[in-house]
């Protein structure tokens, strides 16, 4: 008797635990995860400073992230979805299809992707397509595009000093790797006729190319050591470790925030989030989010994820952007196209 | 109302339900036993069958509702089928009560619930075994319709670069070369390398054990070795990163080599000791399940003590302890922390184990957290990994089990 | 008879020798086996002693009119430059909760700024030799000062080394744990009871027993797969949470905890199952009311190690999304969380060289528990193993 009693009390209680935490306060957002880190220092910062709960992130990818915003509206779907390039038409059409209409897209900024070497070395000034001909799978030779046969600098440009191509730099899964692929392979590879005007982006498996994996501590004692060696990360990895790496200029121009925030730099990306309007009355929250991330102390001209390696934007855009979520301004189809 | 406040309280009332079926239940009990009549069962044995009767056929039909609804994708709201369920307790209720008789055997019926309640637990762990098959080889389908099977398992070059870029809008992916074998070759290079730590390591720590150590040190040595077992495998991954490889390193460079800080050395050697506790603990049961009569016989024809543990011991124990390597190989194959954290991302053909190369276990890994859509080929190709791994792994246990069967029925043992 | 007896005995003499040689090779590889404990063992402690010990800043924060907007306003400025931006971050948050804090003075002992930290344990930072000058001298006056770090038993995750604590891991292991045990300590004695007790001898039993030890060889990853494809795609339990990663571990723990408690069933003797079917109990009532009660010590201490077992595993969680960046501490089985191995390999990867620290000091922790929930199950053992 004791002991069903016992038992109907341990039920009860199990019970009333699982039917607590009900109130939607927590922000749920997915995505890129080169705006991963930022999103999540901002996300900290929101839950240490206000009395709501860290809004949960998760690192999905910009497609990924793009895919489960648009599945549709309401519980189960996240709020808002961050994407290190502008959402696209095949997106935006899908999310429209699944009843997300009212979307508001702003801009945070921008990353850059470095090329550097261990500061041991004498800087190398390097041109996209000498890095294109150092990585590709295929070169063109001799109008005929053959198995890449560099194994050093100088034979690509003998400007170039006599030294191995080792080159460690992003995995395939990564974000920072289709950037790479993006701004520097194809770019490239639309320079040189034999790929027939096709983008090019196959990375040489023949030991020349790295694959760095996740832990970017290796990737930076990988290179102190391997002085011969250079690495491709996200620029914040650069600023990250400036006292022990340096940067190479491409096409002539140093990676700095002011070269990257104005384009000049030849390999930069731009960085979005997407807020899900619909979801206002459930998580109105999230605006509040939304603007601590476009606030001056964040992404401003001195902001604090400056410190940890965001391109900020200028101070026009910065404004545009917190425009942007004030005003909850809606997306279409020709701000795209 | 939200789906968990209802679910609340259609709890609490079933509860309620089956505690005024238990107490009603025993009333009646009572109260037939009261007026002379003899029962089958304990007024107690009656209560819980009322409570059976009352709450069993309810969560059968909520649970019934609920697969229902997530297999034909039908919608029953939840509302109704809770409402349906309460209706089924109460019916349930009343026949119980009905069925409290002096001739109905309370006992007996309970009992025949319960025993299919156990039957169905343990059809769980076959459920399990299912669902990893069937989860695993529904996606590695849809890998295998985008590519051939026969590359998959012959091709060199693994080399998944653009289907990636399919994943994120550009390219159709149409040049992605998904060639198993430097993945495989990594995997098997690293477990050949954790072989070799483990197997001398821990066949010889075994036959110290079992044939040497006086008691005392078998006391700490038993539980030093289950200590190593109980490392976290992301411990052992981060002790391979920072502190194995690049000592590596640095020994190569003192001796002339050239070694990737991301080699194949470090996951294996640690890889190995991890396994070492599995190899040693199998063995020495093995070792000491040899029957002592064959020792003696070999001491008596005048065998020192290395030889019949070489010649006699050790071969009689044979089939235990290849099988014991064979669990550790499958181990050591289906390992992920130690590798993902130590060793490379290239794949890469060599037989170098100073350079880096790539395992199946990190790619499934790399493809499952990256920057990747679920249906792009890379992240479907990890089922089609998972798949190889557990055909691999499953063979190998098979022939454990085999193995230390063949044992068990020579010399009778029945605690392995 | 070609031998002579000197070359017998000097054969003898090679046996023996060779015999013995046999004993200390065997006896090295055990060898082998501890020193290779002891090296990790201490390598893990130099690396992670330093995680419990904290720069620490003595400083006064006014909380005054400004400060309520502007937390910096709060503290001098001269030594705002070694005050961790979490303290002044949180000010205004403070005096928004507490408004009679407002015009009053406090001497607090708070987080000194991650790059102090690290020049105090002696490791390279990025500080000029101006920087480090002023914090040689806060420390010669006393006002910074290395103490225990509570920080990191209590918080949460963080981007900011000097705030990055396990306790979020920590409530996910929590949560986690009570998941897999609540499903698998239950359906595993269940299926060993049937199994022993019950189950007809027949080929759907047989392919049960030896699909029970095939699952404990499984690769753990591939339960991974099976969450991600079974849990989360099909079944919709969210993400990240204490749920799925809880139902992931308890499908890969089921087989410890069935395999140990049928040897524990097995261990109790037929005699004890005839007594009581001698006085009239049925078979249930056996098991319940005398095998299991004999069997429970075994059961307990196969639960206790698969649960540490289970505990200490990373990559299934990997997969359903359970490695994620939490700093809010929560009980909750629904919301993201993630576990003490999974936040290991977080900070693992974590570039900010402060982490390495932070790594192996979770490490520790992580260790810790493992050892004394393994231990308890030797003492438990210990204590009521029985001898039939």
């Amino acid at each position: 008797m004791n002991r069903i009693l016992k038992t109907t009390v341990i039920a009860a209680a199990v019970m009333s635990v699982a039917g607590v935490a009900q109130a939607r306060e927590q922000i749920n957002i997915v995505g890129s995860s080169t705006v991963y880190p930022f999103a999540s220092f901002v996300a900290e910062e929101f839950g240490a400073t206000t009395n709501y709960p860290t809004p949960v992130i998760e690192s999905t990818g910009s497609g990924g992230g793009m895919r489960l915003f648009c599945n549709g509206v309401g519980e189960g779907t996240p709020d808002i979805t961050n994407a290190s390039r502008r959402m696209k038409v095949s997106e935006f059409e899908r999310c429209q299809e699944n009843g997300v209409t009212d979307i508001t897209e702003v801009y945070i900024g921008s990353d850059g992707i470095a090329f550097a070497q261990s500061n041991e070395n004498d800087p190398m000034p390097v041109t996209l397509e000498q890095i294109f001909l150092a990585v590709a799978a295929q070169v063109p030779q001799n109008g005929d595009l053959v198995d890449n046969p560099y194994t050093n600098w100088n034979e690509i440009d003998s400007s170039l000093p006599d030294r191995e191509i080792v080159i460690v730099g992003p995995p395939t899964t990564s974000g920072t790797r289709d950037s790479f692929e993006e701004l520097v392979m194809e770019v490239a590879s639309e320079e040189f006729e034999e790929y027939g005007g096709e983008e090019y982006s196959d990375v040489r498996t023949d030991g020349g190319w790295v694959d760095g994996g996740e832990n970017d501590n290796l990737i930076v004692q990988r290179l102190t050591q391997d002085t011969t060696a250079f690495g491709v990360f996200g620029y914040s990895f650069l600023e990250e470790n400036d006292n022990v790496l340096i940067a190479s200029t491409i096409n002539g121009v140093e990676p700095t925030p002011e070269s990257i925030a104005n384009d000049e730099y030849p390999v930069a990306r731009t960085m979005f989030f997407y807020i899900k309007n619909q979801h206002a009355d459930e998580v109105p929250v999230m605006y509040d989010y939304a603007e601590m991330f476009v606030s001056d102390m964040m992404i401003g001209e001195n902001g604090l994820l400056k410190d940890i390696g965001l391109i900020v934007p200028t101070a026009d855009a910065v404004e545009e952007s917190q425009q942007a979520v004030a005003d909850r301004a809606e997306l279409a189809l020709e701000d795209l196209e | 109302m939200q789906t968990n406040q209802l679910f609340l309280i259609f709890c609490s009332v079933l509860l309620l339900l089956g505690l005024a079926a238990f107490f009603a239940g025993r009333s009646k009990a009572t109260r037939v036993r009261a007026s002379g009549t003899s029962m089958y069962a304990q007024p107690d044995q009656y209560a819980w069958f009322a409570v059976v009767a009352t709450a069993g056929p309810a969560i059968l039909v909520s649970a019934l509702g609920a697969f229902v609804m997530l297999v034909m994708g039908s919608e029953i709201p939840t509302f109704p089928l809770l409402l349906a369920s309460l209706v089924v307790a109460v019916v349930g209720l009343g026949i119980g009560m009905v069925l409290i008789r002096s001739n109905f055997h309370a006992r007996q019926a309970i009992e025949r619930v319960i025993v299919w309640t156990l039957a169905g637990a343990a059809t769980i762990s076959i459920l399990t075994t299912l669902g990893i098959l069937i989860s695993i080889i529904g996606e590695a389908l849809n890998f295998f319709q985008m590519h051939s099977f026969w590359d998959f398992i012959t091709g060199t070059t693994w080399a998944p670069g653009n289907s990636f870029l399919a994943a994120a809008g550009r390219g159709d992916g149409s040049g992605a070369q998904f060639g198993s074998v430097p993945l495989f070759a990594g995997t098997f290079m690293i477990t050949a390398i954790a072989m070799c730590v483990a197997v001398p390591v821990g066949l010889l720590s075994a036959i110290y054990m079992g044939e040497y150590a006086p008691a005392k040190v078998r006391a700490v040595a038993k539980p030093m070795l289950e200590i190593l077992a109980g490392i976290p495998t992301v411990v052992y991954g981060f002790f391979a990163a920072i502190t194995v490889a690049p000592f590596i390193v640095d020994v190569a460079d003192f001796v002339g080599l050239d070694a990737s800080f991301n080699n194949a050395l470090a996951p294996g050697i640690v890889m190995g000791i991890m396994i070492i506790p599995f190899i040693s603990s199998l063995s020495d049961d093995v070792i000491n399940a040899v029957p002592d009569t064959m020792r003696q016989g070999s001491l008596a024809l005048g065998m020192t003590k290395g030889e019949t543990i070489r010649d006699v011991v050790i071969p009689a124990a044979l089939p235990g302890i290849i099988s014991a390597s064979l669990l550790g190989m499958s181990r050591a194959l289906g390992e992920t922390m130690i590798v993902v954290m130590a060793a490379g991302m290239r794949p890469n053909l060599t037989m170098n184990p100073l350079e880096e190369m790539t395992t199946v276990t990190v790619r499934i890994v790399a493809a499952m957290t990256g920057d990747l859509e679920f249906d792009s080929a890379e992240t479907l190709s990890a089922f089609a990994l998972g798949l190889v791994l557990f055909v691999v792994t499953l063979s190998l246990n098979l022939v454990s089990v085999i193995m230390i069967r063949r044992f068990r029925d020579k010399y009778r043992v029945n605690n392995l | 008879m070609s031998d002579s007896f000197d070359q017998i005995s000097q054969q003898l003499k090679r046996r023996h020798r060779k015999s013995a040689r046999l004993k200390y090779i065997s006896m090295g590889a055990l060898g082998l086996a501890a020193a290779f404990l002891l090296i990790f063992f201490a390598d893990m402690l130099s690396k992670g002693l330093p995680a419990f010990q904290q720069a620490q800043v003595n400083i006064e924060i006014n909380y005054t009119e400004e400060a309520a907007t502007n937390g910096r306003a709060a503290v001098d400025p001269e030594i705002m430059s070694v005050v961790s931006r979490s303290v002044v971050r949180v000010i205004p948050l403070e005096m928004r909760n507490n408004p009679e804090l407002l015009g009053t003075t406090q001497n607090r002992w708070v987080l000194a700024d991650g790059p102090v930290d690290q020049y105090l344990k002696g490791n390279r930072v990025r500080l000029d030799d101006e920087e480090k000058a002023t914090i040689d001298q806060l420390v010669e006056n006393g006002k910074v000062d290395m103490r225990f770090n509570t920080t990191f038993f209590t918080r949460g995750d963080s981007k900011m080394p000097e705030l990055a604590g396990i306790m979020s891991a920590v409530m996910g292991t929590v949560m986690t744990m009570i998941v897999t045990l609540a499903i698998a300590f239950p359906i595993g004695v269940m299926t060993a009871v049937y199994l022993e007790e019950f189950a007809p001898d027949n080929r759907l039993t047989q392919l049960v027993e030896i699909n029970i030890n095939n699952l404990a060889a499984i690769p753990s990853i591939l339960f991974g797969l099976l969450g991600l494809a079974i849990f989360i795609n099909f079944f919709g339990v969210p993400r990240s949470t204490p749920l799925v990663g809880g139902m992931t571990l308890a499908l890969m723990t089921l087989p410890v905890i069935i395999i140990s408690t049928r040897t524990a069933l097995r261990s109790v003797p037929e005699s004890i199952r005839h007594a009581a079917f001698g006085v009239g109990c049925s078979r249930w009532q056996v098991v319940k009311d005398h095998v299991l009660p004999l069997a429970m010590p075994g059961i307990m201490t196969g639960s206790i190690i698969g649960l540490a077992q289970a505990m200490g595993e990373t990559a299934p969680l990997i997969i359903v999304g359970m490695v994620a960046f939490i700093p809010d501490i929560s009980a909750s089985f629904t919301e993201a969380a993630t576990v003490m191995p999974a936040q290991v390999f977080t900070w693992s990867g974590e570039p900010d060289r402060a982490f390495v620290e932070k790594t192996a000091g979770g490490i520790l922790v992580l260790l810790a528990v493992l050892i004394s929930l393994n231990a308890s199950a030797v003492l438990l053992r210990k204590k009521f193993e029985r001898r039939w």
